[in-house]
């Protein structure tokens, strides 16, 4: 599910948690966990960010059959 | 009947459709001017319609080939000036109008056309900027629509790595002018959306006359991007009129650099922003923790205390307990009658003791006798003298002691009576008188009182 998250979805989650982190509203579990959520996010960001992709591919035009 | 100097040789089907494409062939570069209709894509990249002008109806084909180098493609209802020669197929014995160019009849009536559709979809809300679908923030990998050649895909993918080194791009290769234009574009977006490599397409061209920008400004380009489940952003050249592309288009941009721009954010600028977030979080855990700590020290010393609160009351509870336990034991029970007994022998003994020496105590005090006999013999020995005093005293009162002075008295001798009185006496009364020593009888004589 995380996995699946985007550079931006996986930023504001990680923004969101830090958000609720530094509201002090969160019991300590919860602090733990936001904390490893934050960390998971972070990693995505990074991930998302350096992910190799194929630099450039050209799709060739090819003429509808049907 | 045919006549023998008719039928020499008859011709077959082929030589006589050859013979009248033959005949055909002076119809060639004309120019027709007539209505459409029917239009349809044959399987080979060619076009089929009718041009009409109300009367009479000629059927057209646009092969593939022109129909890449037209200016516009045909569309039902419309009217356009058609170039090309007339054409006779023998394999299905029609005569087709063979079509290497179409221009529009009238460009400002095309522009009223393109005003029209503009109403249309504005009617269906397509330009509502509610309806554009919002560019990723990030693409994995960016599609760009445009001429494989040129400088436009140069100045795009320059942009987009520039902002993004490892940026993904898929060129999907299109004709962005000419007839076959807008069925290229429409096609490339579908293909976009069905082969999901990019999610986000950049349709791109460098600009151009209207003629040259016609594809961008028709229904079926229109349709193309409004169908997409893509974001489109149009980048179709800063010296032309905004076409219908960039109105339906999720976001317009003017050239390849806007839309560069556009599409993808600026690499660092995400690791600046990130690293950011990267200190708040290290900062944040690190605070946390130690605020944990600190609470949790303070939890521990209040545990403890609680803890040994809570394990003393049960201990005396316990202590309690156990004391009721063994008072209610038979052992105890018998315990407790035992030293009861005790106690009662105990009590008893002492009262006993108590008793004996209180009796010897009284014992001890009648043992003083001799000091009773000392007592009673003071006693006796002052009533002794009191005696000898009250006896002294009474011999000097008693008559004897009176008789003995001279004193004597007279007794009726019969009575014995006291005569203390002359008047008690009788004359010739016998007396009896007691002297201080023995005794007189006689009679008297007289009474003289």
């Amino acid at each position: 599910m995380t996995e699946d998250l985007t550079y931006e979805q996986a930023m504001d989650k990680l923004e969101e948690t830090l958000k609720r982190m530094e509201s002090d509203k969160l019991s300590l579990d919860e602090a733990v966990k936001a904390a490893e959520d934050a960390q998971k996010y972070f990693r995505i960001c990074v991930q998302r960010l350096d992910e190799a992709r194929k630099k450039i591919e050209v799709r060739a035009e090819t003429e509808p059959t049907a | 009947m045919i006549k023998p100097e008719e039928a020499q040789r008859p011709f077959t089907v082929t030589e006589l459709a050859n013979e009248i494409r033959r005949s055909l062939r002076p119809l060639t570069a004309l120019l027709v001017k007539g209505e459409v209709s029917g239009m349809k894509r044959g399987t080979a990249g060619h076009y089929n319609f009718s041009i009409q002008d109300g009367v009479s109806r000629l059927d057209a084909v646009l092969f593939a080939d022109d129909s890449r180098r037209v200016t516009t493609l045909p569309e039902d209802g419309q009217v356009f000036i058609f170039r090309g020669r007339v054409d006779f197929f023998g394999k299905t014995g029609k005569l087709s109008f063979i079509v290497d160019q179409v221009e529009f009849d009238d460009v400002g009536k095309l522009r009223a056309r393109l005003e029209e559709l503009k109403r249309r979809l504005e009617l269906e809300g397509a330009f509502d900027p509610a309806r554009k679908r919002r560019l990723p923030f990030l693409p994995h990998n960016i599609a760009l629509l445009t001429s494989p050649t040129g400088a436009v895909i140069n100045d795009l993918q320059e942009t987009i790595w520039d902002r993004y080194p490892n940026m993904g791009i898929v060129v999907y290769p299109v004709q962005v002018q000419g007839a076959g234009a807008a069925m290229s574009v429409a096609r490339a977006l579908r293909r976009c959306n069905d082969e999901k490599r990019a999610d986000v397409i950049v349709l791109a061209r460098g600009g151009g006359s209207f003629e040259e920008m016609y594809a961008f400004n028709t229904e079926l380009v229109a349709r193309a991007i409004l169908d997409s489940r893509l974001p489109v952003v149009t980048a179709l050249g800063h010296t032309s009129d905004r076409t219908v592309a960039d109105l339906v288009g999720d976001a317009e941009c003017r050239t390849p650099t806007e839309a560069g721009a556009r599409v993808v954010p600026k690499k660092a600028d995400l690791l600046t922003s990130l690293r950011e977030r990267r200190r708040r979080l290290d900062r944040e855990i690190a605070q946390r923790f130690s605020q944990e700590d600190d609470r949790l020290r303070s939890l521990r010393m209040r545990l403890l205390r609680w803890l040994s609160t809570l394990i003393q009351r049960p201990t005396e509870r316990l202590a309690h307990a156990q004391a009721d336990l063994a008072k209610l034991s038979p052992v105890h029970q018998i315990e407790r009658r035992e030293q009861a007994l005790r106690e009662q022998r105990r009590r008893l003994h002492s009262a006993l003791t108590l008793r004996l020496q209180m009796s010897q105590a009284r014992l001890n005090a009648t043992r003083g006798e001799e000091r009773i006999e000392r007592a009673l013999a003071n006693r006796f020995g002052e009533q002794a003298r009191r005696l000898q005093s009250q006896h002294q005293r009474l011999v000097a009162l008693s008559p004897e002691s009176v008789l003995t002075r001279g004193y004597s008295i007279t007794r009726d001798a019969k009575s014995g009576a006291i005569i203390r009185s002359a008047s008690e006496a009788a004359v010739e009364q016998r007396v009896t008188i007691q002297l201080g020593s023995g005794k007189l009888a006689g009679r008297i004589e007289e009474v003289s009182q």
